[in-house]
């Protein structure tokens, strides 16, 4: 409606000749990638809401929903940071994984209290991001080589600390993943998720520190010559992807009581293609938290359609694909409006 | 008999430049011609058109008497038409012989590359050449002077008429230069013409016959070398009208800001020192490869110093990193503003903030409306030419783009700020206002060290002229009165032994 507007509005000013409106919608678009998810997301929304007037609007399918893309939402964030520096890492969903089961160990095995078995689950993470960063930084050897042989490391070390698994950890630690809020009734990862877009949205919209991370993708060499320090910096970001790995795979597995060897298999590829679907490309140098969690919100609604729908599982990969694609020749388009 | 190759009235337009403005030579087989001339004085462009790198815009290319057509690079070998680039054409990561045969690999039964072959075949041109080179071992394991002649292997593996060398010394010892000239002398004995684009006056004395100097891409004269002077030749170089002018300054250079002492950076910085004072240009001059930016990245941190005392102020500074300098209050605005100095994809904002995030915060907030005052000032004080703070800078032109560049380590406010090429890539008008805005830093109490390849740019800009040559601070000039005969000397002077070498090995 109110595009519709702004182009009506355009086309009475006497300027030099118009391209065709749906062109100029299309760019409009194209220069807000959080625009334009946002409006696809409502868009989606509406429409199941109308097709499946009983299935997808209702409390528990929403709950749902909200709840399973929780783990993708806090990984998005530090995914996000990573690729805004221009780098990327493969092993969360290892280090997830690693994450979940040392947790699991020291709470169910050692019977350590849950609030430090919460601590080494994160730290866990921390660490594994740490080495991530050292090996890209101190070696030098490219991320996608680096993080691509820890993920088959870390999730060795998983297989090698808890054979398949720590089934069940303790009560008191299964608390910290199923505590509920008395109002809409949603599990406890759902509201760190919340807690840790908010901030990190704020962190790297705003803040000086973070900031930073812009000018290290943006062009590495003339941010190491305006005084800003890479290295340390693309080494703080892997740590915190790997924090953020952690309390991910603390959370997933104090909700389940479980902590499950195989936690986060793919996941990697999905929250990847959440960060780029939310604006973020490979050169590094753009992309917001904001645009990352719509791009995860999208994705949660597209496989939620497939499952009421029950076309089913198999197409889910065929329109995520496509979507990526076309969000990314969105930003050609974007680039040739410039010029 | 005919001239090997004859260029009349050759004519070559860039968009906005003229590269080359009626320009005739001829050169006999066999004879060893430099082309020699300043920066931008077209001697590259010469070479590059002939060997059908660039095409020509006018005028008439012959080859042993034959009109060459429009050429490309392939071409031009086929007719014995060899080029070594200036800056290399090698795939470090390819053997040597395929590096010598690129595309054109001896081949065995569908198409499949006979690699014995090649091998022997490469290693018969390189030893022709006098050396030994494993022809199976990767060019990134090369010495540049092995790497140099691995070039010149591969233009001989045509039959060849005539070998252009474009600045092939320019990586090489002295040592390394020798042995490079014994190879291109046997070329010319056996008939080859060779064309030696070059500004080391040394060499050319050393190695070559006849000599054409361009200036500003016309000719400016053609010697005999044994019937000319080093004088004579710089004159040719230098001598046209200097269109910038010095202003006369009634400014006061204040206490030493800054001191460099014996600083060295392997390889190409060996010993150098400097010292600037508050409100004075210091201009670092010398030839391309005399370690003059690589001494500033020395001084900035951003290249590992090995010795050397750095003071601010009277106090020692140990620069690791640029942040290190950044907080002793050191700026350098680097030589290549594309792929060292901007964020092309980034706004106004942002790129001026990049130095000083913390001047543009509160808190931890970044605060976009600080950041934006601060740019918008530079905008006005430097008189960028932009619609909006918010403008991409990849978007604005060399000059403006340059002018951000400086904005960005105007705002952290230097106490020393180093500019390196502060006119590169720039129009002329953008260039005076350049040399404005450095004269007025300096009027506030800035020291600027200001790296230039341009000597007229270091003649109308310093207060005081250091130059380099070969890692090493060679000399000083007080910049009111010094001329660029007295400057190229000094840069040459270290250079000019090549030619005693040679005058023993006649002589003995």
């Amino acid at each position: 409606m109110s595009v519709a507007q702004i182009s009506e509005n355009e086309a009475q000013a006497p300027v030099e000749q118009r391209e065709a409106l749906p062109l100029r919608i299309v760019r409009r678009l194209a220069n807000s990638r959080e625009l334009t998810l946002f409006v696809l997301v409502v868009l989606l929304a509406l429409a199941m809401t109308i097709v499946y007037p009983h299935n997808f609007p209702t409390g528990p399918n929403m709950r749902a929903v909200l709840l399973n893309l929780a783990p993708v939402g806090i990984l998005v964030c530090g995914m996000m940071l990573l690729m805004i520096a221009g780098t990327f890492d493969l092993s969360v969903g290892s280090t997830l994984a690693l994450s979940g089961v040392w947790a699991g160990v020291v709470a169910g095995w050692w019977g350590w209290p849950a609030e430090a078995a919460l601590l080494v689950g994160v730290l866990v993470g921390a660490v594994a991001g740490l080495i991530n960063g050292l090996i890209v930084t101190r070696i030098g050897i490219n991320a996608l080589i680096a993080t691509l042989g820890t993920l088959t490391i870390y999730r060795s070390l998983t297989y090698v600390t808890a054979g398949t698994g720590v089934t069940p950890i303790s009560d008191s630690f299964a608390e910290y993943g199923r505590a509920a809020d008395p109002i809409l009734r949603i599990q406890s990862p759902f509201w760190a998720m919340l807690i840790l877009v908010l901030v990190g949205g704020w962190l790297v919209a705003r803040t000086r520190f973070f900031r930073q991370f812009y000018f290290v993708g943006g062009n590495p060499r003339a941010a190491q010559l305006s005084g800003i320090r890479v290295d340390r910096l693309i080494l703080i970001g892997f740590i915190i992807m790997g924090a953020l790995a952690g309390i991910a795979g603390v959370l997933g597995a104090a909700r389940l009581n479980s902590a499950v060897v195989n936690a986060g298999v793919g996941i990697e590829l999905k929250v990847i293609t959440a960060t780029v679907l939310g604006g973020a490309s490979l050169k590094g140098g753009e992309g917001t938290v904001l645009g990352g969690i719509l791009g995860v919100l999208f994705i949660a609604l597209i496989e939620n359609a497939m499952i009421i729908n029950a076309v089913g599982v198999f197409w889910q990969g065929l329109v995520v694909g496509l979507v990526l694609l076309f969000a990314v020749s969105l930003d050609r388009f974007k680039t040739a409006g410039r010029g | 008999m005919a001239p090997r190759l004859q260029i009349s009235q050759l004519c070559k337009t860039f968009p906005g430049v003229r590269a080359l403005d009626d320009v005739s030579i001829s050169v006999e087989p066999g004879e060893i011609r430099a082309l020699l001339g300043e920066n931008g004085a077209g001697k590259s462009t010469l070479g590059k058109i002939v060997a059908g790198v660039y095409s020509r815009t006018s005028g008439e290319v012959r080859l042993d008497a034959a009109v060459l057509g429009d050429l490309d690079e392939k071409a031009a070998g086929e007719l014995g038409i060899g080029i070594v680039h200036q800056e290399g054409s090698l795939v470090p990561q390819l053997s040597v012989a395929e590096n010598i045969f690129a595309g054109r690999q001896p081949t065995k039964w569908f198409g499949q590359v006979d690699i014995r072959l090649m091998r022997e075949r490469a290693h018969a041109l390189i030893a022709q050449l006098g050396v030994a080179i494993d022809p199976a071992m990767k060019v990134a394991f090369l010495s540049p002077a092995q790497a140099q002649i691995v070039e010149i292997a591969k233009a001989l593996s045509r039959e060849l008429r005539l070998l252009i060398l474009d600045e092939p010394t320019a990586a090489l010892t002295l040592t390394e230069t020798e042995k490079l000239f014994e190879i291109v002398r046997r070329l010319a004995r056996d008939g080859v013409s060779v064309i030696y684009v070059s500004h080391r006056l040394a060499e050319i004395f050393a190695l070559c016959d006849s000599v054409t100097v361009l200036k500003d891409g016309r000719l400016a004269g053609t010697r005999k070398v044994a019937e000319t002077t080093t004088d004579e030749l710089i004159r040719l170089m230098v001598g046209r009208e200097v269109h910038l002018t010095r202003e006369a300054s009634a400014r006061q250079a204040g206490p030493i800001v800054f001191e460099a002492d014996g600083v060295s950076a392997p390889p190409l910085v060996r010993s150098a020192s400097i010292t600037v004072r508050a409100g004075e240009v210091v201009c670092l001059a010398g030839l391309i490869g005399s370690g003059r930016s690589e001494f500033c990245e020395a001084i900035f941190g951003a290249r590992r110093r090995t010795a050397g005392d750095i003071r601010i102020g009277g106090a020692p500074v140990d620069p690791h990193g640029p942040w290190d300098a950044k907080h002793a209050g050191i700026g350098m605005v680097p030589e290549d503003r594309k792929t060292s100095g901007l964020f092309l994809g980034m706004d106004l904002v942002n790129n001026i903030a990049a130095t000083v995030l913390s001047k543009v915060s509160s808190g931890a907030n970044f605060s976009n409306s600080k950041a934006e005052r601060l740019a918008g000032g530079f905008v006005k004080e430097l008189r960028i030419a932009t619609p909006s703070v918010r403008k991409i800078v990849g978007e604005l032109s060399g000059g403006n783009q340059q002018k951000v560049l400086l904005a960005k380590w105007l705002a952290m406010e230097p106490r020393l700020l180093i500019v390196d090429e502060p006119t590169r890539g720039v129009d002329v008008g953008a260039r005076s206002e350049i040399y404005r805005l450095l004269r007025g830093l300096a009027e506030k109490g800035v020291a600027l060290l200001v790296v230039s390849s341009e000597l007229p740019e270091v003649l109308a800009l310093a207060d005081r002229i250091v130059v380099m040559a070969e890692g090493r601070t060679v000399g000083e000039l007080p910049g009111e009165g010094a001329t660029e005969e007295q400057v190229l000397r000094l840069a040459t002077r270290f250079t000019s032994s090549v030619a005693n070498v040679r005058e023993e090995a006649v002589g003995a």
